[in-house]
Protein backbone atom coordinates (compact mmCIF):
# COMPACT_ATOMS: atom_id res chain seq x y z
CA UNK A 1 0.00 0.00 0.00
CA UNK A 2 2.58 2.63 0.63
CA UNK A 3 5.63 3.44 -1.19
CA UNK A 4 8.74 3.20 0.67
CA UNK A 5 11.81 4.21 -0.96
CA UNK A 6 15.24 2.73 0.50
CA UNK A 7 18.08 4.88 0.81
CA UNK A 8 21.45 4.08 2.00
CA UNK A 9 23.77 6.51 2.68
CA UNK A 10 27.63 5.66 3.29
CA UNK A 11 29.85 8.41 4.75
CA UNK A 12 33.08 8.87 7.11
CA UNK A 13 31.24 10.57 9.29
CA UNK A 14 28.29 8.67 11.14
CA UNK A 15 26.07 11.52 10.55
CA UNK A 16 23.44 10.87 8.30
CA UNK A 17 21.27 13.67 6.46
CA UNK A 18 17.63 12.91 6.00
CA UNK A 19 16.37 14.51 2.74
CA UNK A 20 12.70 15.52 3.84
CA UNK A 21 10.26 17.36 0.69
CA UNK A 22 9.92 20.67 1.38
CA UNK A 23 6.35 21.01 1.41
CA UNK A 24 5.35 18.33 4.21
CA UNK A 25 4.24 18.40 7.73
CA UNK A 26 4.45 15.37 10.02
CA UNK A 27 0.65 15.85 10.52
CA UNK A 28 0.08 14.18 7.51
CA UNK A 29 0.70 10.47 6.33
CA UNK A 30 4.18 10.64 6.30
CA UNK A 31 6.16 8.30 8.30
CA UNK A 32 9.65 8.73 8.63
CA UNK A 33 11.62 5.99 10.18
CA UNK A 34 15.62 6.59 10.34
CA UNK A 35 18.22 3.44 11.22
CA UNK A 36 21.66 4.31 11.67
CA UNK A 37 24.36 2.48 13.39
CA UNK A 38 27.01 3.78 14.25
CA UNK A 39 29.88 0.85 15.29
CA UNK A 40 32.42 1.79 17.18
CA UNK A 41 34.78 -0.66 14.72
CA UNK A 42 33.25 1.52 11.99
CA UNK A 43 37.28 3.74 12.32
CA UNK A 44 38.93 0.40 10.47
CA UNK A 45 36.39 -0.35 8.42
CA UNK A 46 36.56 3.14 6.88
CA UNK A 47 32.81 4.30 7.31
CA UNK A 48 29.70 4.03 8.77
CA UNK A 49 26.40 2.81 6.70
CA UNK A 50 23.42 4.22 7.48
CA UNK A 51 19.73 3.66 6.17
CA UNK A 52 17.35 6.07 6.10
CA UNK A 53 13.83 5.00 5.73
CA UNK A 54 10.84 6.55 4.51
CA UNK A 55 7.47 5.71 3.99
CA UNK A 56 5.19 7.90 2.26
CA UNK A 57 1.82 6.73 2.27
CA UNK A 58 -0.15 9.92 1.57
CA UNK A 59 0.98 11.63 -1.54
CA UNK A 60 -0.35 11.01 -4.90
CA UNK A 61 -2.66 7.71 -3.56
CA UNK A 62 -5.81 10.31 -2.75
CA UNK A 63 -8.23 9.91 -5.29
CA UNK A 64 -10.73 12.56 -5.40
CA UNK A 65 -14.47 12.34 -6.68
CA UNK A 66 -16.67 15.43 -7.41
CA UNK A 67 -19.96 15.57 -6.82
CA UNK A 68 -22.73 18.60 -7.70
CA UNK A 69 -25.82 18.73 -7.42
CA UNK A 70 -28.34 21.91 -6.47
CA UNK A 71 -29.64 22.08 -2.88
CA UNK A 72 -32.21 19.60 -1.89
CA UNK A 73 -31.18 16.74 -4.15
CA UNK A 74 -30.00 13.83 -2.39
CA UNK A 75 -26.30 14.70 -2.53
CA UNK A 76 -26.49 13.55 1.30
CA UNK A 77 -27.92 10.79 0.65
CA UNK A 78 -25.64 9.83 -2.15
CA UNK A 79 -22.65 10.44 0.12
CA UNK A 80 -24.38 8.38 2.90
CA UNK A 81 -24.46 5.32 0.32
CA UNK A 82 -20.52 5.71 -1.13
CA UNK A 83 -19.44 6.23 2.18
CA UNK A 84 -21.06 2.79 3.05
CA UNK A 85 -19.54 1.19 0.21
CA UNK A 86 -16.32 1.75 1.05
CA UNK A 87 -17.60 0.44 4.81
CA UNK A 88 -17.87 2.40 8.26
CA UNK A 89 -20.30 5.21 8.99
CA UNK A 90 -19.16 8.69 8.01
CA UNK A 91 -19.40 11.42 11.07
CA UNK A 92 -18.24 14.52 11.39
CA UNK A 93 -15.08 15.09 12.66
CA UNK A 94 -15.12 13.98 16.80
CA UNK A 95 -14.43 17.01 19.23
CA UNK A 96 -14.31 19.35 16.51
CA UNK A 97 -17.06 22.67 15.36
CA UNK A 98 -20.75 20.92 15.73
CA UNK A 99 -21.65 22.56 12.70
CA UNK A 100 -18.93 21.37 10.99
CA UNK A 101 -20.02 19.92 7.21
CA UNK A 102 -17.29 17.63 7.02
CA UNK A 103 -17.31 13.79 7.11
CA UNK A 104 -15.02 11.69 7.98
CA UNK A 105 -15.18 7.73 7.96
CA UNK A 106 -11.79 5.03 7.68
CA UNK A 107 -11.77 5.62 4.07
CA UNK A 108 -13.17 8.45 2.79
CA UNK A 109 -13.52 12.14 3.76
CA UNK A 110 -16.71 14.29 2.34
CA UNK A 111 -16.11 17.43 2.17
CA UNK A 112 -18.73 19.85 1.81
CA UNK A 113 -17.85 22.75 -1.15
CA UNK A 114 -19.96 25.54 0.63
CA UNK A 115 -16.61 25.88 3.06
CA UNK A 116 -14.95 27.51 0.22
CA UNK A 117 -17.87 30.70 0.59
CA UNK A 118 -16.12 34.11 0.12
CA UNK A 119 -19.00 35.86 1.28
CA UNK A 120 -21.16 34.93 4.31
CA UNK A 121 -24.96 35.34 4.06
CA UNK A 122 -25.42 38.93 5.56
CA UNK A 123 -22.24 39.52 2.56
CA UNK A 124 -24.34 37.81 -0.06
CA UNK A 125 -27.16 39.67 1.38
CA UNK A 126 -25.77 43.58 0.72
CA UNK A 127 -24.48 42.36 -2.79
CA UNK A 128 -27.36 40.76 -3.30
CA UNK A 129 -26.01 37.33 -4.89
CA UNK A 130 -27.00 34.25 -4.45
CA UNK A 131 -24.62 30.92 -3.29
CA UNK A 132 -24.54 29.44 -6.56
CA UNK A 133 -23.01 32.78 -7.74
CA UNK A 134 -19.37 32.27 -8.44
CA UNK A 135 -18.76 35.53 -6.48
CA UNK A 136 -19.67 34.22 -3.52
CA UNK A 137 -17.16 31.45 -3.44
CA UNK A 138 -13.38 31.45 -3.46
CA UNK A 139 -12.15 28.84 -6.43
CA UNK A 140 -8.49 29.95 -5.78
CA UNK A 141 -8.56 28.64 -2.12
CA UNK A 142 -10.57 25.23 -3.15
CA UNK A 143 -8.10 24.86 -5.69
CA UNK A 144 -4.89 25.47 -3.69
CA UNK A 145 -6.88 23.33 -0.43
CA UNK A 146 -7.89 19.84 -3.11
CA UNK A 147 -4.39 20.01 -4.45
CA UNK A 148 -2.84 20.06 -1.77
CA UNK A 149 -4.85 17.37 -0.12
CA UNK A 150 -4.52 15.24 -3.48
CA UNK A 151 -0.52 15.16 -2.82
CA UNK A 152 -1.10 14.27 0.76
CA UNK A 153 -0.68 17.81 2.58
CA UNK A 154 -2.82 18.24 5.58
CA UNK A 155 -4.68 21.38 5.39
CA UNK A 156 -7.06 24.06 7.65
CA UNK A 157 -10.14 24.33 6.05
CA UNK A 158 -12.52 27.25 6.71
CA UNK A 159 -16.34 25.98 7.87
CA UNK A 160 -19.16 27.58 6.87
CA UNK A 161 -22.07 27.29 9.33
CA UNK A 162 -25.23 26.45 7.45
CA UNK A 163 -27.05 27.38 10.84
CA UNK A 164 -25.37 30.83 11.53
CA UNK A 165 -24.56 32.00 8.23
CA UNK A 166 -20.86 32.78 9.53
CA UNK A 167 -17.53 31.45 8.41
CA UNK A 168 -16.39 29.34 11.41
CA UNK A 169 -12.15 29.28 12.18
CA UNK A 170 -10.99 26.68 10.45
CA UNK A 171 -10.59 22.66 10.94
CA UNK A 172 -7.50 20.74 10.26
CA UNK A 173 -8.07 18.22 7.13
CA UNK A 174 -6.05 15.16 6.69
CA UNK A 175 -5.71 13.69 3.51
CA UNK A 176 -7.53 10.71 3.46
CA UNK A 177 -7.53 7.75 1.08
CA UNK A 178 -10.58 8.82 -1.21
CA UNK A 179 -11.50 12.19 -1.02
CA UNK A 180 -15.38 13.52 -2.00
CA UNK A 181 -16.20 17.10 -2.51
CA UNK A 182 -19.54 17.82 -3.04
CA UNK A 183 -21.65 20.80 -3.60
CA UNK A 184 -21.93 23.52 -5.92
CA UNK A 185 -19.43 23.88 -7.78
CA UNK A 186 -17.19 21.26 -7.77
CA UNK A 187 -16.43 21.39 -11.88
CA UNK A 188 -16.95 24.68 -12.44
CA UNK A 189 -13.15 26.12 -11.97
CA UNK A 190 -11.15 24.33 -14.64
CA UNK A 191 -8.16 23.37 -12.62
CA UNK A 192 -10.38 22.30 -9.69
CA UNK A 193 -12.06 20.08 -12.92
CA UNK A 194 -8.92 18.81 -13.84
CA UNK A 195 -7.99 17.24 -10.49
CA UNK A 196 -11.14 15.10 -10.09
CA UNK A 197 -10.69 11.45 -10.55
CA UNK A 198 -14.12 11.15 -11.47
CA UNK A 199 -17.22 13.09 -11.32
CA UNK A 200 -20.88 12.96 -10.81
CA UNK A 201 -23.98 15.23 -11.11
CA UNK A 202 -27.32 15.04 -10.17
CA UNK A 203 -30.01 16.18 -12.25
CA UNK A 204 -33.06 16.56 -11.15
CA UNK A 205 -35.81 17.75 -13.45
CA UNK A 206 -38.62 20.95 -12.49
CA UNK A 207 -41.37 18.46 -11.73
CA UNK A 208 -39.11 16.08 -9.70
CA UNK A 209 -37.42 19.13 -7.65
CA UNK A 210 -40.60 20.46 -6.70
CA UNK A 211 -42.04 17.78 -5.77
CA UNK A 212 -39.15 16.84 -3.54
CA UNK A 213 -39.38 19.85 -2.12
CA UNK A 214 -42.87 20.37 -0.99
CA UNK A 215 -41.57 16.88 0.91
CA UNK A 216 -39.17 18.42 2.66
CA UNK A 217 -40.57 21.87 3.35
CA UNK A 218 -44.45 21.45 3.73
CA UNK A 219 -43.63 20.81 7.82
CA UNK A 220 -42.08 24.15 7.92
CA UNK A 221 -44.18 26.01 9.58
CA UNK A 222 -43.28 29.60 7.83
CA UNK A 223 -43.92 27.65 4.39
CA UNK A 224 -46.61 27.14 1.53
CA UNK A 225 -46.87 26.45 -1.89
CA UNK A 226 -46.21 29.84 -3.15
CA UNK A 227 -43.14 30.23 -0.82
CA UNK A 228 -41.94 27.03 -1.78
CA UNK A 229 -42.75 27.83 -5.67
CA UNK A 230 -41.38 31.51 -5.65
CA UNK A 231 -38.40 30.07 -3.76
CA UNK A 232 -37.59 27.65 -6.98
CA UNK A 233 -38.70 30.54 -9.27
CA UNK A 234 -36.16 32.76 -7.88
CA UNK A 235 -33.28 30.74 -7.80
CA UNK A 236 -33.66 29.39 -11.41
CA UNK A 237 -31.55 31.74 -13.34
CA UNK A 238 -28.50 31.64 -11.34
CA UNK A 239 -29.20 27.95 -11.43
CA UNK A 240 -29.36 27.70 -14.77
CA UNK A 241 -26.03 29.95 -15.88
CA UNK A 242 -23.96 28.52 -13.31
CA UNK A 243 -24.52 25.12 -12.20
CA UNK A 244 -26.50 23.72 -14.56
CA UNK A 245 -23.79 23.97 -17.33
CA UNK A 246 -21.80 21.59 -15.07
CA UNK A 247 -23.44 18.43 -16.18
CA UNK A 248 -21.37 18.60 -19.58
CA UNK A 249 -18.17 17.69 -17.91
CA UNK A 250 -19.68 15.01 -15.60
CA UNK A 251 -18.74 11.72 -16.18
CA UNK A 252 -21.69 10.34 -14.88
CA UNK A 253 -24.91 12.40 -14.92
CA UNK A 254 -28.08 10.65 -12.69
CA UNK A 255 -30.83 12.45 -14.59
CA UNK A 256 -34.05 12.06 -12.43
CA UNK A 257 -37.63 12.52 -14.71
CA UNK A 258 -41.23 11.81 -13.88
CA UNK A 259 -42.52 8.71 -14.56
CA UNK A 260 -43.69 7.60 -18.28
CA UNK A 261 -45.63 4.39 -16.52
CA UNK A 262 -48.75 6.77 -15.44
CA UNK A 263 -50.07 8.97 -17.56
CA UNK A 264 -50.77 12.48 -15.71
CA UNK A 265 -48.54 11.45 -12.62
CA UNK A 266 -48.22 14.51 -10.82
CA UNK A 267 -47.18 13.31 -7.58
CA UNK A 268 -43.42 12.41 -8.28
CA UNK A 269 -43.50 9.31 -6.37
CA UNK A 270 -42.93 6.65 -8.89
CA UNK A 271 -39.52 8.03 -10.90
CA UNK A 272 -37.65 7.75 -14.29
CA UNK A 273 -33.76 7.98 -14.00
CA UNK A 274 -31.08 7.64 -16.41
CA UNK A 275 -28.02 7.24 -15.87
CA UNK A 276 -25.88 8.54 -18.58
CA UNK A 277 -22.12 7.38 -18.33
CA UNK A 278 -19.45 8.75 -20.78
CA UNK A 279 -17.47 6.27 -22.64
CA UNK A 280 -13.65 6.41 -22.53
CA UNK A 281 -12.74 7.85 -18.87
CA UNK A 282 -10.08 5.75 -17.67
CA UNK A 283 -10.53 3.20 -15.35
CA UNK A 284 -14.38 3.57 -15.55
CA UNK A 285 -16.64 0.85 -17.92
CA UNK A 286 -20.28 1.59 -18.12
CA UNK A 287 -22.71 -0.77 -16.93
CA UNK A 288 -24.91 -2.80 -19.76
CA UNK A 289 -27.49 -4.96 -19.98
CA UNK A 290 -27.06 -7.74 -22.32
CA UNK A 291 -24.98 -6.59 -24.89
CA UNK A 292 -22.89 -3.53 -25.05
CA UNK A 293 -23.05 -1.05 -27.48
CA UNK A 294 -26.76 -2.15 -28.58
CA UNK A 295 -30.09 -1.09 -27.75
CA UNK A 296 -32.28 -2.76 -25.33
CA UNK A 297 -35.73 -2.43 -24.08
CA UNK A 298 -36.42 -4.80 -21.47
CA UNK A 299 -39.77 -5.28 -19.27
CA UNK A 300 -38.36 -8.04 -16.45
CA UNK A 301 -42.52 -8.18 -15.46
CA UNK A 302 -43.87 -11.19 -16.92
CA UNK A 303 -43.70 -15.00 -16.67
CA UNK A 304 -40.43 -15.98 -14.54
CA UNK A 305 -41.43 -12.39 -12.28
CA UNK A 306 -44.67 -10.73 -11.13
CA UNK A 307 -44.55 -6.80 -10.61
CA UNK A 308 -47.48 -4.44 -8.97
CA UNK A 309 -48.49 -1.65 -10.68
CA UNK A 310 -46.93 0.04 -12.49
CA UNK A 311 -44.06 -1.93 -12.93
CA UNK A 312 -40.36 -1.86 -14.04
CA UNK A 313 -39.06 -0.89 -17.44
CA UNK A 314 -35.46 -0.80 -18.76
CA UNK A 315 -33.77 0.28 -21.33
CA UNK A 316 -29.71 0.30 -22.60
CA UNK A 317 -28.88 2.10 -25.38
CA UNK A 318 -25.56 4.18 -26.60
CA UNK A 319 -26.26 8.04 -27.37
CA UNK A 320 -24.43 11.44 -27.84
CA UNK A 321 -24.51 13.98 -24.49
CA UNK A 322 -22.86 17.02 -25.25
CA UNK A 323 -21.22 15.82 -28.42
CA UNK A 324 -19.83 12.92 -25.96
CA UNK A 325 -20.17 9.65 -26.79
CA UNK A 326 -22.04 8.33 -24.04
CA UNK A 327 -24.30 4.85 -22.67
CA UNK A 328 -27.27 5.34 -21.06
CA UNK A 329 -29.27 2.75 -18.92
CA UNK A 330 -32.61 3.79 -17.68
CA UNK A 331 -35.34 2.63 -15.38
CA UNK A 332 -38.80 3.46 -14.86
CA UNK A 333 -40.68 2.34 -12.25
CA UNK A 334 -40.36 0.74 -8.59
CA UNK A 335 -39.07 -2.29 -7.06
CA UNK A 336 -41.96 -3.50 -4.39
CA UNK A 337 -39.97 -6.91 -3.15
CA UNK A 338 -36.58 -7.84 -3.24
CA UNK A 339 -36.62 -10.63 -5.66
CA UNK A 340 -37.07 -8.10 -8.15
CA UNK A 341 -34.27 -6.31 -7.11
CA UNK A 342 -32.16 -9.49 -7.27
CA UNK A 343 -33.69 -10.26 -10.67
CA UNK A 344 -32.96 -7.24 -12.47
CA UNK A 345 -29.21 -7.55 -10.53
CA UNK A 346 -28.65 -10.85 -11.82
CA UNK A 347 -29.22 -9.82 -15.69
CA UNK A 348 -26.97 -6.43 -15.63
CA UNK A 349 -23.53 -6.66 -16.27
CA UNK A 350 -20.23 -4.57 -15.87
CA UNK A 351 -21.36 -4.10 -12.24
CA UNK A 352 -18.18 -3.96 -10.50
CA UNK A 353 -19.37 -6.04 -7.39
CA UNK A 354 -17.20 -8.11 -5.56
CA UNK A 355 -19.85 -11.26 -5.33
CA UNK A 356 -23.53 -11.89 -6.80
CA UNK A 357 -25.96 -9.77 -5.05
CA UNK A 358 -23.80 -6.94 -3.55
CA UNK A 359 -26.15 -4.31 -5.36
CA UNK A 360 -29.06 -6.04 -3.50
CA UNK A 361 -27.20 -6.18 -0.32
CA UNK A 362 -26.33 -2.81 -0.60
CA UNK A 363 -30.02 -1.57 -1.09
CA UNK A 364 -30.92 -3.22 1.31
CA UNK A 365 -29.00 -1.99 3.89
CA UNK A 366 -30.10 1.24 3.57
CA UNK A 367 -34.21 0.62 2.59
CA UNK A 368 -34.86 3.76 4.90
CA UNK A 369 -33.01 5.85 2.56
CA UNK A 370 -35.53 8.07 0.30
CA UNK A 371 -34.83 6.44 -3.20
CA UNK A 372 -34.68 3.07 -2.01
CA UNK A 373 -37.00 1.41 -4.11
CA UNK A 374 -36.75 3.26 -7.10
CA UNK A 375 -34.05 3.93 -9.94
CA UNK A 376 -32.21 6.98 -7.84
CA UNK A 377 -31.07 4.08 -5.24
CA UNK A 378 -30.04 1.70 -7.80
CA UNK A 379 -27.71 4.02 -9.88
CA UNK A 380 -26.76 5.43 -6.53
CA UNK A 381 -25.58 2.27 -5.54
CA UNK A 382 -23.96 1.17 -8.75
CA UNK A 383 -21.73 4.28 -8.95
CA UNK A 384 -20.76 3.91 -5.46
CA UNK A 385 -19.63 0.51 -6.44
CA UNK A 386 -17.66 1.88 -9.69
CA UNK A 387 -15.99 4.57 -7.52
CA UNK A 388 -14.67 1.66 -5.62
CA UNK A 389 -13.89 -0.17 -8.74
CA UNK A 390 -12.13 3.09 -9.57
CA UNK A 391 -10.25 3.72 -6.60
CA UNK A 392 -8.83 0.15 -6.40
CA UNK A 393 -7.46 0.22 -10.18
CA UNK A 394 -5.48 3.51 -9.77
CA UNK A 395 -4.03 1.98 -6.04
CA UNK A 396 -2.98 -0.86 -7.78
CA UNK A 397 -1.29 0.85 -10.83
CA UNK A 398 0.12 3.24 -8.68
CA UNK A 399 1.79 0.60 -6.72
CA UNK A 400 2.81 -1.06 -9.57
CA UNK A 401 4.96 1.58 -10.98
CA UNK A 402 7.43 2.25 -7.92
CA UNK A 403 8.07 -1.68 -7.53
CA UNK A 404 8.89 -1.60 -11.70
CA UNK A 405 11.24 1.21 -11.28
CA UNK A 406 12.95 -0.52 -8.27
CA UNK A 407 13.35 -3.72 -10.67
CA UNK A 408 14.91 -1.85 -13.48
CA UNK B 1 -35.46 2.69 28.24
CA UNK B 2 -33.51 6.00 29.32
CA UNK B 3 -34.69 6.48 32.35
CA UNK B 4 -33.58 2.77 33.12
CA UNK B 5 -30.24 3.93 32.57
CA UNK B 6 -30.56 7.28 34.82
CA UNK B 7 -31.59 5.12 37.57
CA UNK B 8 -28.25 2.60 37.08
CA UNK B 9 -26.52 6.09 37.42
CA UNK B 10 -28.00 7.70 40.46
CA UNK B 11 -27.92 4.57 43.15
CA UNK B 12 -24.44 4.30 42.73
CA UNK B 13 -23.34 7.74 43.57
CA UNK B 14 -26.47 7.33 46.27
CA UNK B 15 -24.72 4.63 48.23
CA UNK B 16 -21.31 6.27 47.76
CA UNK B 17 -22.47 9.68 49.73
CA UNK B 18 -23.57 7.78 52.28
CA UNK B 19 -20.14 6.87 54.21
CA UNK B 20 -19.12 10.49 54.06
CA UNK B 21 -22.18 11.73 56.25
CA UNK B 22 -21.96 9.64 59.11
CA UNK B 23 -22.17 12.35 62.06
CA UNK B 24 -25.47 11.42 62.10
CA UNK B 25 -26.71 14.69 60.34
CA UNK B 26 -29.48 13.99 58.02
CA UNK B 27 -28.23 12.98 54.55
CA UNK B 28 -29.02 15.00 51.98
CA UNK B 29 -29.63 12.73 48.96
CA UNK B 30 -31.17 15.94 47.16
CA UNK B 31 -32.27 13.71 43.91
CA UNK B 32 -33.87 11.00 45.89
CA UNK B 33 -35.84 13.59 47.25
CA UNK B 34 -36.55 15.84 44.60
CA UNK B 35 -36.76 14.21 41.67
CA UNK B 36 -37.09 17.21 39.40
CA UNK B 37 -33.50 18.30 40.31
CA UNK B 38 -31.67 15.20 39.59
CA UNK B 39 -28.61 15.63 37.56
CA UNK B 40 -29.58 15.15 33.49
CA UNK B 41 -27.18 12.14 31.82
CA UNK B 42 -25.14 12.82 29.91
CA UNK B 43 -27.80 10.95 27.31
CA UNK B 44 -30.48 13.58 27.78
CA UNK B 45 -28.79 16.07 28.18
CA UNK B 46 -27.65 16.11 24.94
CA UNK B 47 -31.15 15.05 23.26
CA UNK B 48 -32.19 18.14 24.91
CA UNK B 49 -29.23 20.52 23.20
CA UNK B 50 -30.46 18.68 20.10
CA UNK B 51 -34.40 19.49 20.51
CA UNK B 52 -33.38 23.30 20.71
CA UNK B 53 -31.52 23.65 16.98
CA UNK B 54 -34.47 22.91 14.55
CA UNK B 55 -36.57 24.55 16.55
CA UNK B 56 -34.35 27.66 16.30
CA UNK B 57 -33.68 27.08 12.68
CA UNK B 58 -37.67 26.80 11.99
CA UNK B 59 -37.73 30.41 13.58
CA UNK B 60 -35.25 31.44 11.49
CA UNK B 61 -37.05 30.08 8.35
CA UNK B 62 -40.51 31.79 8.78
CA UNK B 63 -38.47 35.22 9.51
CA UNK B 64 -36.67 34.54 6.45
CA UNK B 65 -39.53 33.34 3.87
CA UNK B 66 -41.05 36.98 5.79
CA UNK B 67 -38.13 38.92 4.24
CA UNK B 68 -37.56 37.09 1.64
CA UNK B 69 -41.78 38.60 0.52
CA UNK B 70 -40.85 41.78 1.88
CA UNK B 71 -38.02 41.75 -0.58
CA UNK B 72 -39.48 40.77 -3.34
CA UNK B 73 -42.66 43.01 -3.16
CA UNK B 74 -40.87 45.75 -4.73
CA UNK B 75 -39.22 44.14 -7.19
CA UNK B 76 -39.03 40.70 -8.25
CA UNK B 77 -36.02 40.55 -10.34
CA UNK B 78 -33.43 42.30 -7.90
CA UNK B 79 -30.33 41.01 -6.47
CA UNK B 80 -31.91 41.62 -3.33
CA UNK B 81 -35.00 39.29 -3.95
CA UNK B 82 -33.48 36.60 -5.45
CA UNK B 83 -30.79 36.61 -2.58
CA UNK B 84 -33.50 36.36 -0.13
CA UNK B 85 -34.91 33.40 -1.72
CA UNK B 86 -31.67 31.73 -1.75
CA UNK B 87 -31.27 32.35 2.13
CA UNK B 88 -34.70 30.77 2.63
CA UNK B 89 -33.50 27.72 0.48
CA UNK B 90 -30.55 27.09 2.59
CA UNK B 91 -32.24 27.32 6.07
CA UNK B 92 -34.78 25.26 4.42
CA UNK B 93 -32.27 22.50 4.16
CA UNK B 94 -30.78 23.09 7.04
CA UNK B 95 -33.63 22.84 8.98
CA UNK B 96 -34.84 19.52 7.22
CA UNK B 97 -30.71 17.91 7.94
CA UNK B 98 -31.62 18.94 11.78
CA UNK B 99 -34.79 17.06 11.39
CA UNK B 100 -32.84 13.69 9.88
CA UNK B 101 -30.56 14.12 12.64
CA UNK B 102 -32.75 13.97 14.87
CA UNK B 103 -34.99 11.16 14.13
CA UNK B 104 -31.63 9.10 13.62
CA UNK B 105 -30.52 9.76 17.29
CA UNK B 106 -31.33 6.62 18.86
CA UNK B 107 -30.22 6.93 22.42
CA UNK B 108 -29.76 2.95 22.62
CA UNK B 109 -27.13 3.09 18.88
CA UNK B 110 -25.40 6.50 21.10
CA UNK B 111 -24.97 4.90 24.05
CA UNK B 112 -24.13 1.36 22.27
CA UNK B 113 -21.52 3.32 20.28
CA UNK B 114 -19.34 4.63 23.69
CA UNK B 115 -19.78 1.66 25.18
CA UNK B 116 -20.01 -1.77 23.10
CA UNK B 117 -18.69 -4.51 25.84
CA UNK B 118 -21.47 -3.42 28.26
CA UNK B 119 -25.04 -6.50 28.10
CA UNK B 120 -27.28 -4.10 25.93
CA UNK B 121 -24.68 -3.35 23.33
CA UNK B 122 -23.27 -6.97 22.66
CA UNK B 123 -23.21 -8.22 19.49
CA UNK B 124 -22.97 -11.87 18.39
CA UNK B 125 -22.05 -11.96 14.75
CA UNK B 126 -20.01 -15.35 14.24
Amino acid sequence: MAVCPVYTTQSLNSTCSISTPSKTHFSSHHNHLVFYRTSKRTSKRGGSSSCVITCSAGDSQTVVIGLAADSGCGKSTFMRRLTSVFGGAAEPPKGGNPDSNTLISDMTTVICLDDYHSLDRTGRKEKGVTALDPRANDFDLMYEQVKALKSGIAVDKPIYNHVSGLLDPPELIKPPKILVIEGLHPMFDERVRDLLDFSIYLDISNEVKFAWKIQRDMAERGHSLESIKASIEARKPDFDAFIDPQKQYADAVIEVLPTQLIPDDNEGKVLRVRLIMKEGVEHFSPVYLFDEGSTISWIPCGRKLTCSYPGIKFSYGPDTYFGREVSVLEMDGQFDRLDELIYVESHLSNLSTKFYGEVTQQMLKHADFPGSNNGTGLFQTIVGLKIRDLYEQITASKTAAPLQATKA
Amino acid sequence: MATLFTLNLVTPRAVASLPDSTKGSPIKVPYLNQPWKRILSPLESRRMQVRAAPDRLSEKVEQSIKEAQEACSDDPASGECVAAWDEVEELSAAASHARDRLKDNDPLENYCQDNPETDECKTYDN
